[in-house]
Formats: C-alpha cells, structure tokens, sequence
C-alpha cells in the first residue's frame, strides 16, 4: 500500500545547469517539494519537451536519471528491491505510459491477458463489458498492430486497469481519443480509482481527461 | 494461456540453427571426454592389476639366467652381500628384502573329488614387513605341532594350471574361493628326516611369482631339515620410491638384473596411457567450452534482440524469474539432450573396446564414474548459463538503478 508520494527537489539530469531557466523556473514541481496523498488526484499540466514522461517514469521507478529525491510513504523509491518493484507494479502503482507499451502482434485481448492473469483481478466478463462499453469489443481477437492510436489508446487503459492500485499514473491518457471517448474513458478511471480508493495523477499538454481533479500542477 | 502468450512473446528470434550448432558441438566435446575418461578408466585394469598384499611399489628382482655359468656355478645367480649393498644405495631404493630359498624336499598333497594330486614343490620366504596387508592367519608356531601353514600362490600358477593343466587333462577348473578351502598336504624332507603338514592357501598375489611362506616357518624348516647352510638370496623384493623411474631399468640393464613380470614397463605403459588421456580429454574439454560459449553468446544475442519485449513484460509486474524460466528451460533441455545424448554415445562406442578387452579377461570399470563427469561437466555449463541468463535480465529489469 502507498499512501503518499513525496517529491523532494527533482530535477531531471537533462535539465541541470537550466534552474533558472524555462521550464525550470517557474515549475510547480522541479526542484520543488511536492506530496500527493490518497486519494487526492491531481493533474499535471504541461508544454511539450517539460518533461512530464520522464516524471511518470521517475515515479513508476523505470528510470533513474534525477537529482533530488522520490519516497513512497517517506521511503526513496531508489532503495527497493526487484521484488519490491514487482510488486509494487501489480498491487500499487497502474501505469499508462505515453508509448502504450502495447505488444503489437498480440490481439487486444491478450495484451489485456498478460497483465490480467499476473495480477488475476478482473474477470473476463468485465474485460468483455469494458471494452464495449469503450466501443472496442468488435477489435477483441485482432492484433492491436491493426487498430488505430485512439484504439490502442483504450486498449491500453483497459489493460493498466487489470490491476489494483493506491495511485495510477496516466500519462496523456485522452490525446488521441474524441470528447464522447474522453468521458467514456473518464467515468471509467473514475470508476476504478474509487473501488481502489486510488489517487489519480494525470499529465496532459492540452486534451485533459474529464474528471475533477483536486489540484492541478504546472510542470 | 498466460505461459503461451508471454513464450510466444519471448520465443521471437530464437535461431534453431544457433542452438543446433551449439547442442551438436557440446555433444561431440562432451562425448569425447566421457569416452576417454571411460576408455582410461576400462583399460587402466590390465597395470592395476589389484594385490591385496603387495602393492606397486615394489619391485622383485633376479639375475638374467644365461650361458653356461649359470649351469656350472650354483650361485652364479645369487645376490651376494655387496651386491644387496650397492642396491641399497640407489637413490630409488627404499628397502630391500631377500627372498629366503628351501633348502629341503617339499612336494604337496592334495585330495580332490577322490582324485589325489601330487606334486613337487618350492617354497619361498619375504619378510613380513614387505606384505601391505597380512594375510589372515600368515603365522606359524613351531611350537604347535598341528598347526597349519599358510600358503600365498602365484596367480600364475592357478591360471596355469586352470587353462592349461585342467582344460588339456579334462580336470575340474578351481577358482580361487575354491582352492582356499581345499586340505592340503605338504611333506617336507631333508636332512635325514620327514614329516607331513597341514597347509592351506592363504591368498594369492599376482605380483609374488612364488610360493610364499611365513618367515618363521622357512626359518624353523631350514633348520631342522636343510643340510646346506644358509646361502646368498636368488632373488631380492626393493621398496622403490616411484615404480615408473627409468634409473631402475638402467641400473638393472646395467647389471644384468631383470624384474618379474616387467612391472617398470608397464608403469611407463600406464604414464603414456595417462598422458594420451589427458590430451584427449583436454581436446573434448576444449570443445566443450567453445560449445558452451556459443550458447553464451546465442543466449545473449536472444536476449538483447529480445530485450524490449523483455522490457515490457518487467514494466507489466513480471519478475525476472517468471520471465528468465521460458530461456532456462531452452538450455536445460538442451543440456539434458546432450547429457544423456553424450552418455549414450560413449556407451555405443565403449562396446568397440569392450568386447576385446573381455576377450583378454579384463571386465573393465563401472561407467558411473564417466556419468557423472557428463553430469557435472554438463551442470556447471548449464549453471553458468542460467547465471548468465539471470544476469542479463536483471540488468534489463527496469529499475530506478541510479548513478
């Protein structure tokens, strides 16, 4: 379980020797002391090339190339365990990351599988109904390679939510996805995140996902 | 479902071809040094001939018996004091022991199946301290007058007699369990006198080309039905310090002393044998490491050409172990295969030698000790290999890993 996330004075190496530059100066997060406690949510607003991935990146513990320090419930992130990290990464943390990280010559159902039978937390019943209801049932048996970005876009939030989770970590969640869409996929993540009493941490660089966040972040 | 989406995710850039090569380079080095451990361990039983009471560190010297002189002059084959002398200084030498000669008339009785066989003998003393392991019951008191007098034969003689004497004659053959129960009968007369004992066989040894009897008993004998005295020994036992040494061949030659049973060449028989094993088996070893850097490196490319599924999958949740178990389980059934393929083919090819050595008497080793070389040999490759798998992966395993 992780209650908070702390964020002491992060910098991303690539930015050193810019502190006092654009987009370091001014940044709600950069170098700055952030906490995010359960089940606040909180949005992360962006330009392009502020380095927003390689937050979720940081904070889902894929990359290590910052200064400063990130703790879950005061303990640095870069201290765990591989079995800490697995763990983590099937009971705590969901991530959507930008890329997708779908697996192309796989069919929409089982790139959802391959999660879901890790964490054996959804039934196939709900996979099925969720997928309809994101309007991408018909596409369950083919290879995500043939669907298109918005479709691969559900297919891999359908897949981060076969999990459970204290905070998910969505990044662009809704950038190629219409308004009918975003609210479909929404109410969903809202959904879950409420089961899960999970926070929600949502970057965007303009099409922002349709839920009431309770702060909003600049980067 | 699971293990067949993430193995259809892992298998990508398995080359077949790559691990073939490897499966039948390791086979071959494998087999190699399986079989020349086996050949090795199979053939080295016709030198280690085992003695239960002499081992090989000895060895029995005579004179070479030739010319006339020899005919003429009754001890001209004899060991005189000096001669035991200059022995005795060679450096090889640890200790010398003479062969304590009868000098009465000694023929031997023995029943058999109604069938009473008679003959006339020699016999033949060593000092005890010469025996590795005494013999059970290598005593005699002459105080006891029904006591019984150990024998330890020459396996020679009981070969001689079993597949020549008895096969020509149509006798019963004897083993060697056999004879060592059987009574039997010396008579023993000199010096005006003769008197009958009973006598069992103690033991045969393959390196004593004599009759031996207890010290004591040659000594009380000699001295009551000997009438010569004591003479020179025609035959010396040394305690040498390395059997194979050619000083001993050169001083022997030098002198015109010849060792029974050429036990020196054989020794330098058994060297050569070792060295031309050892140099087969480096060259199977050889094999076996270049096979077991090809799985190395196919392994490794695997996953590197792999590495971004593998990525992915550790992003999922998935751990090292669950994602490295599909590449172990490749090379533990490839290393299985070739265990077993390796075993197999040294047993096929042990037949070619097999047969010959049985047909010269020679049973040859129990293949336990090849198998589980093959064994050993195959699970240190395969631990490295998983090591190395392991390794890989891990570094893969997306982590914070910093600075």
């Amino acid at each position: 379980m992780i209650e908070n996330i702390q964020l002491r004075r992060v910098l991303p190496d690539v930015f050193k020797g810019m502190e006092n530059d654009m987009p370091m100066n001014p940044s709600d997060i950069w170098l700055r002391d952030v906490d995010i406690h359960r089940p606040d949510s909180c949005l992360i607003e962006a330009d392009s090339g502020t380095g927003k991935s390689s937050l979720c990146s940081f904070i889902y513990g894929c990359r290590g190339d910052y200064s400063g320090t990130i703790s879950f419930d005061g303990t640095d992130i870069s201290t765990f365990s591989t079995a800490q990290w697995c763990r983590l990464r099937t009971h705590a943390l969901a991530y959507l990351p930008q890329e997708l990280n779908l697996f192309p010559e796989l069919t929409v159902m089982e790139n959802i599988e391959i999660k879901n039978r890790l964490t054996d937390c959804k039934s196939t019943a709900w996979i099925k109904s969720t997928l309809q209801r994101l309007d991408i049932d018909a596409k369950a048996d083919v290879p995500v390679r043939f669907l298109s970005v918005g479709q691969q876009q559900r297919v891999a939030i359908v897949r981060a939510l076969c999990q459970p989770f204290d905070f998910l970590l969505i990044d662009e969640p809704v950038s190629h996805l219409d308004q009918r869409n975003n609210s479909i996929v929404a109410s969903l993540i809202k959904e879950e995140a409420e089961t899960n009493g999970a926070s929600i941490i949502a970057t965007s660089v303009g099409n922002k996902i349709d839920i009431n966040f309770h702060s909003t972040l600049r980067l | 479902m699971k293990q067949s989406i993430v193995w259809r995710l892992l298998r990508h850039n398995i080359s077949a071809k790559q691990l073939a090569g490897y499966a039948i380079a390791n086979l071959l080095g494998l087999t190699i040094v399986v079989a020349a451990l086996q050949f090795y361990s199979d053939i080295k039983g016709i030198w280690n001939d085992d003695d239960s009471f002499i081992s090989r560190d000895y060895i029995i010297i005579s004179r070479k018996v030739s010319g006339i002189g020899s005919i003429f002059r009754k001890d001209a084959t004899n060991f005189s004091e000096t001669d035991i002398a200059e022995i005795e200084r060679q450096p090889w030498a640890r200790r010398v022991g003479k062969f304590t000669a009868s000098g009465f008339n000694v023929s031997a009785n023995v029943e058999m199946g109604g069938c009473g066989l008679s003959t006339a003998l020699f016999l033949e003393a060593i000092p005890s301290e010469f025996f590795d392991i005494i013999p059970d019951g290598w005593s005699y008191s002459p105080a006891d007058s029904s006591a019984t007098v150990p024998i330890i034969l020459s396996k020679d003689y009981l070969t001689l007699y079993n597949f020549g004497f008895a096969s020509a004659r149509g006798l019963p053959q004897i083993s060697e369990g056999m004879i060592s129960m059987l009574p039997l009968r010396l008579s023993i007369s000199g010096n005006g006198r003769q008197r009958y004992f009973k006598a069992r066989i103690a033991g045969f040894s393959s390196r004593l080309n004599t009759i031996a009897v207890p010290e004591e008993f040659m000594t009380w004998a000699n001295a009551n039905f000997s009438e010569k005295n004591s003479t020179d020994p025609s035959r010396l036992i040394i305690e040498v310090s390395s059997p194979g040494d050619p000083a001993i061949t050169d001083f022997l030659d030098n002198n015109g002393y010849e060792s029974a049973g050429d036990k020196a060449d054989n020794g330098r028989a058994s060297y050569f044998l070792a060295v031309s094993t050892a140099v087969v088996i480096t060259i199977g070893a050889v094999i076996s490491l270049l096979a077991f850097f090809i799985l190395l490196l196919s392994i490794d490319l695997l996953l590197q050409k792999n590495r971004r599924v593998i990525n992915l999958l550790l992003m999922q949740g998935y751990t090292p172990g669950a994602v490295g178990r599909y590449y172990t389980g490749i090379v533990l059934t490839i290393n299985s295969i070739v265990t077993v393929g390796a075993i197999a083919l040294m047993l096929c090819v042990r037949l070619l030698w097999k047969g010959q050595l049985s047909s010269i008497g020679i049973e040859g080793a129990s293949p336990l000790i090849a198998i589980s070389a093959a064994v050993i040999i195959m699970a240190a490759i395969t631990f490295g290999n998983i090591r190395s798998i392991t390794g890989t992966i891990n570094r893969i395993f997306p982590r914070p890993g910093r600075r």
